[in-house]
């Protein structure tokens, strides 16, 4: 397991050779009490759609001007927007995710998502505040310190306005995305945050189909990445919004994809039930390509570990983990993080598990 | 229809309506070739609970991939009884 550190791999308590029924796993009274709470969100059914094709930044390895997306002409009409969430309320979406490029140029339109389907993040670079009005969990992106910022995205003092506009706000949760050169700076983006009283989750850059930039992550910044996580869930409990399981899952040297099989129609050719069935990822012309549906369009599928990605290749996944009392309140964990993130209101319990489990199937890396 | 097969249809719909907790339906008159995902609207997220209470119950193994196959009442028994007559 390389460089990882020791005291973080889970030693199972799991019986050697032990059949688990479920109602043994449940007979833990944390393990139940948890169950009940992320089981009330089954019903959360997602779709994506980008909302404009402007953005008031560009940033190195940005997915939305990857591949048709980018394209497609810009639908602004307000009546087509209520419409087409009136429809997909219809067809059983319960939560959309309002992302690119930039949702917060279009605050009209994010507001007619929210009067029609009240459940749902956006993600936004944080330069322009989105009224509390749109009532949607706020994911703003952060790539590392004003510095590294300045260099991606050409933006200036990114973190410090990005603070201003949304401190205090309760739906507000700032998403660092780990590349390969950023890895130390979590640390002095994770106190700054802690010390304004912030909520911060993390994600993992996935590399855009074709890209060969130095962002892209490898073996040694995967495990580089995993002990800085941890040390950070360890040192700030109040303010990450992390697992010891979110870390294992995405910070593994075989990506979301490969360890848990992905339901996003793009990889999914199934129309039976679950995502394959539901999802869809909208352009800004309000159509959508079963071809290249998932939550985050032109990744290169075996490199995603995307934050994004884990209501459908992790989430979904409660069977597989349902075999012992450990996976289980790992995936628990991983479900009460998930939620924490995305939906408006949901609070974020202790972790069961404070140890790094294995995936099931796979070793810890 | 076996006395057997329909035993554990009352029982499949008895764990559906308590697991999901569906309203204004007893196990008597949940129709049993209605489609699930259809008509019902349940996830993948519901089946695999359902699944999971069911295995303990009967002691057996519910494949995961066969999922897309559950999506009636009668077909969730039918693959019950076939498990039990392994």
């Amino acid at each position: 397991m390389g460089a990882a550190k020791e005291e973080h791999v889970c030693k199972s308590q799991d019986i050697p050779g032990k059949k688990w029924k479920f109602s043994e796993i449940l007979a833990d009274n944390k393990i139940k009490e948890r169950w009940e709470k992320v089981r009330k969100f089954f019903f959360l059914r997602e779709s994506t759609y980008d909302m404009t094709n402007k953005c008031n930044i560009r940033c190195e390895g940005c997915y939305y001007y990857e591949g048709e997306k980018q394209f497609a002409k810009e639908n602004k009409d307000i009546d087509a927007w209520r419409s087409l969430m009136k429809a997909e309320k219809k067809r059983g979406i319960t939560f959309v995710v309002l992302a690119g490029a930039e949702p917060s140029l279009v605050p009209e339109l994010c507001q007619v998502c929210y009067e029609e389907i009240p459940l749902g993040a956006v993600a936004t670079n944080g330069i322009k505040f989105i009224s509390e009005n749109t009532g949607y969990k706020i994911h703003i992106s952060v790539w590392g310190n004003d510095k590294t910022s300045h260099k991606l995205r050409g933006a200036k003092n990114m973190l410090s306005r990005q603070i201003e506009n949304y401190i205090d706000d309760p739906r507000a949760v700032f998403v660092y995305t780990f590349t390969r050169n950023n890895i130390d700076e979590a640390r002095e983006i994770a106190e700054i945050l802690a010390d304004k009283r912030c909520r911060l989750t993390f994600n993992m850059f996935s590399a855009p189909s074709g890209y060969e930039g130095e962002l892209r992550h490898n073996p040694s910044s995967l495990l580089h990445t995993r002990e800085t996580i941890m040390d950070l869930i360890a040192q700030y409990p109040e303010n990450i919004l992390y697992s010891a399981y979110n870390t294992a899952a995405h910070t593994h040297q075989t990506g979301l994809h490969g360890l848990y099989g992905c339901s996003y129609p793009r990889m999914n050719p199934s129309t039976d039930i679950g995502l394959g069935r539901s999802f869809r990822q909208y352009r800004t012309d309000l159509t959508w390509d079963r071809d290249a549906a998932c939550c985050v369009p032109d990744t290169d599928c075996d490199d995603c570990r995307h934050y994004a990605a884990g209501s459908a290749v992790v989430t979904a996944r409660m069977f597989r983990h349902a075999v012992n009392p450990e996976l289980f309140k790992a995936w628990l964990d991983y479900v009460d993080t998930y939620l924490s993130v995305w939906v408006t209101g949901y609070e974020k319990g202790k972790n069961l598990c404070d140890n790094l489990t294995a995936p099931p199937g796979f070793k810890v890396f | 229809m076996s006395l057997e097969i329909e035993k554990i249809i009352l029982r499949v719909a008895e764990v559906m309506i308590d697991e999901l907790k569906l309203e204004d339906v007893t196990p008597e008159r949940f129709e049993p070739d209605v489609d699930l995902v259809d008509e019902v609207g349940i996830d993948s997220m519901d089946l695999a609970t359902v699944a999971l209470v069911l295995q303990d119950e009967y002691s057996i193994r519910i494949d995961e991939d066969d999922y897309p196959k559950l999506t009636t009442v009668r077909r969730i028994a039918e693959y019950v009884e076939k498990q039990l007559n392994k």
